[in-house]
C-alpha cells in the first residue's frame, strides 16, 4: 500500500523563482490497484511518481510505502519513463538482466528468467540487439521486461505510451493488460490521455494545473479481463470518458487565474 | 567483391600521399636548395635513421615518454571529468583552473617545469601529461553531463549506488565522448612529445630532429618528420579501430529501426 500524505512539491524556476507544482496531495493506492493520474501537462502529475519512487524528495509532507517512508528509489517500485531510458551499450537481454544480476541472481538463472519476459512482450528473437536498432514501440517493451525482472511490488509508469505513435500505443495498451491481469502488481500509470486511463485503470485521480491539486478521484466500474472492442461499445466506458474530459475542460480555465 | 567506388575511397589517401611527395619532388628539384631535399632523398634517409641503434633507441624513449603521459593523463582525466559532469560543486571548483591552464601552449610551460624537475623523463612526461589532460577532461565532462537523468534513475531503482551508478552507467553512457577526447588527446601526445624534446634535447625523436638540423643534414630532418607523421596516423589508425569496437552500439548507420511494434 502507497500512502502520499499532504505531499507538496515546490521547485526553483530558472528565474529564481518558486513554483508550486504539487499543493497538499493525499492519495492511498491500495495493493494490486491499477490507478491513473491524469491532467494536462504541467500538473505535477509525473513529480508526484518521481516523488513515490524516491527520485524526487518532497518539499512537504511525505510519501510512504508499507507504512515506512519513502526515502529514495529501490528495486520494491520499478519505473517505466516515456524516455524508456535504456542502456544503450547494452543488448535487449543486456538490459532485462541487468536488475537480476544487480540483485545477485545466478548469471544462468537470470538469463533464463529474461528471456522468458522477452518473450511475454513479444520480442522473441531480438535478444541481441541493440537499443539503437528498435523502433520506439519495441524499446518501450525492452523497458517493461528491464523493470519486471527485478520483480518490483509497483510498477511507476511514467507516461509510457506518449512517444509512440497511435496504433503502437493501443498495441502496448492491450499487452500491458494482459501482463498486469497475470499477476496483478500495484501500477500507478501517469498519463495525460483520458481514454488510456479509463481503459487501463481502476482508478483515475483527476488532477488540476498549478498548483497540481487532486480534483476528483473516479473509480472505474468496469469488468475485467477488458477487451479493447467491446468496452469501446460500452456505453458505461463512454459515460466516464466523456465525465473525466468535462473534468479537464472545467481545470483548463482554472489556469487563467493565477 | 569490391565495386569501382569503393575502390576509388579506399586508394584515395595512397593517391594523396603519393601526389604530395610528388609535387614536394618537383618543388624541392625546381628550387634545388641544400636545405630542401627531394622526397627521394628524404625516404631513402629513413632506413638509415630506422636501422641506426641510437635513433632506435631514441625513437623508443620517445614513445615510452608519451605512453606514460598519455596512460597517466587519461587515467586522472577521465574520472575528474566525469565528476564534474555529475557534480556541480566538482565542476564550479575546477573550471576556473581549466579555463586558466587551456589557452597555454603546454611546451612554453616547459623552461619553468625545468626549472623544477631538471631535464629529465618527468618533466616531459608531466608536459605531455598536460597536454593530454584537457582534451580529455573536456570530453568526459561534455559526456557525463549528457547522461540521461532518467537512465541513473533506472539503475538507482535496481539498487546501484552512486559510486556504482558513476562506474556502471556514467562510464559506460559517456564513453563515445570520452574516446573522441581521447583520439584528440592522443594526437596532443605526440605534438607535446617532440615539442618538449626540442626544448629539453636529451634523447627522442624531437632531439634527432633539431641535432640534425643544427648539423646541417636536412635529410634526416626531412625523415624525421615523415617518420613523426607516419607515427600519429598509424596511431590515430589504431585508436580509431579501438573506438570503433568499443562504441560499436552508438555508431551512426547502426540504427536502421525496424518496423515492428
Amino acid at each position: 500500500m502507497i500512502e502520499i500524505d499532504r505531499v507538496s512539491h515546490v521547485f526553483q524556476t530558472s528565474g529564481r523563482q518558486n513554483h508550486l507544482a504539487l499543493s497538499e496531495i493525499s492519495l492511498t493506492i491500495e495493493n494490486g490497484a491499477f490507478v491513473s493520474i491524469l491532467g494536462p501537462s504541467g500538473c505535477g502529475k509525473s513529480t508526484l511518481l518521481y516523488i513515490v519512487g524516491g527520485f524526487v524528495n518532497p518539499t512537504g509532507g511525505i510519501a510512504k510505502m508499507k507504512g515506512k517512508a519513502i526515502a529514495g528509489p529501490g528495486p520494491d517500485r520499478g519505473p517505466v519513463f516515456q524516455e524508456f531510458a535504456l542502456f544503450p551499450w547494452k543488448s535487449v537481454l543486456g538490459n532485462v538482466m541487468y536488475g537480476p544480476r544487480q540483485q545477485g541472481v545466478k548469471h544462468a538463472e537470470a538469463e533464463a528468467q529474461s528471456r522468458r519476459l522477452i518473450e511475454m512482450v513479444g520480442l522473441r528473437g531480438f535478444e541481441h540487439f541493440y537499443p539503437k536498432e528498435l523502433s520506439g514501440g519495441m524499446k518501450q517493451r525492452v523497458a517493461l521486461a528491464r523493470t519486471l525482472a527485478y520483480h518490483p511490488a509497483v510498477l511507476l509508469m511514467d507516461e509510457p505510451f506518449g512517444a509512440l505513435d497511435a496504433h503502437t500505443r493501443t498495441r502496448l495498451q492491450n499487452d500491458l493488460l494482459n501482463i498486469w491481469e497475470r499477476d496483478r502488481k500495484t501500477v500507478l500509470f501517469v498519463t495525460h490521455s483520458v481514454d488510456e486511463a479509463v481503459f487501463l485503470s481502476d482508478k483515475v485521480v483527476v488532477m488540476t494545473r498549478s498548483p497540481g491539486r487532486i480534483k476528483q478521484v473516479v473509480n472505474i466500474n468496469l469488468p475485467r479481463p477488458r477487451r479493447r472492442a467491446e468496452l469501446l461499445l460500452d456505453p458505461r466506458y463512454q459515460k466516464y470518458v466523456v465525465e473525466i474530459e468535462r473534468m479537464i475542460d472545467d481545470t483548463s480555465e482554472d489556469e487563467l487565474q493565477p | 567483391m569490391i565495386s569501382g567506388h569503393a575502390l576509388i575511397s579506399r586508394l584515395a589517401p595512397l593517391l594523396a600521399c603519393l601526389g604530395l611527395l610528388g609535387v614536394w619532388q618537383v618543388a624541392a628539384l625546381i628550387l634545388s636548395t641544400d636545405s630542401f631535399p627531394t622526397a627521394l632523398e628524404a625516404l631513402r634517409a629513413i632506413p638509415s635513421i630506422l636501422g641506426d641503434k641510437e635513433s632506435l633507441i631514441n625513437i623508443l624513449a620517445s614513445i615510452r615518454r608519451m605512453a606514460i603521459g598519455f596512460g597517466v593523463a587519461i587515467m586522472v582525466s577521465i574520472p575528474l571529468g566525469l565528476m564534474m559532469g555529475r557534480s556541480r560543486g566538482v565542476a564550479s571548483f575546477f573550471n576556473p583552473l581549466l579555463m586558466v591552464t587551456y589557452p597555454v601552449p603546454k611546451a612554453a610551460l616547459m623552461p619553468i617545469i625545468m626549472l623544477w624537475l631538471g631535464v629529465g623523463e618527468v618533466a616531459k612526461i608531466l608536459v605531455i601529461f598536460l597536454g593530454v589532460s584537457l582534451p580529455v577532461i573536456y570530453h568526459s565532462f561534455q559526456g557525463a553531463k549528457a547522461v540521461e537523468e532518467k537512465m541513473l534513475w533506472s539503475g538507482a531503482a535496481m539498487g546501484l549506488s552512486a559510486l556504482q551508478r558513476m562506474t556502471r552507467i556514467v562510464l559506460p553512457a559517456a564513453l563515445p565522448e570520452i574516446l573522441t577526447g581521447c583520439r584528440t588527446g592522443l594526437v596532443l601526445a605526440l605534438i607535446t612529445m617532440v615539442t618538449s624534446e626540442m626544448i629539453a634535447r636529451q634523447s627522442g625523436a624531437g632531439n634527432i630532429l633539431f641535432n640534425s638540423l643544427d648539423m646541417g643534414q636536412y635529410d634526416t630532418v626531412y625523415a624525421m618528420i615523415i617518420i613523426i607523421g607516419a607515427m600519429g596516423i598509424g596511431l590515430d589508425a589504431a585508436f580509431e579501430k579501438l573506438r570503433s569496437r568499443l562504441v560499436r552500439w552508438s555508431e551512426p548507420g547502426f540504427d536502421i529501426p525496424l518496423s515492428f511494434a
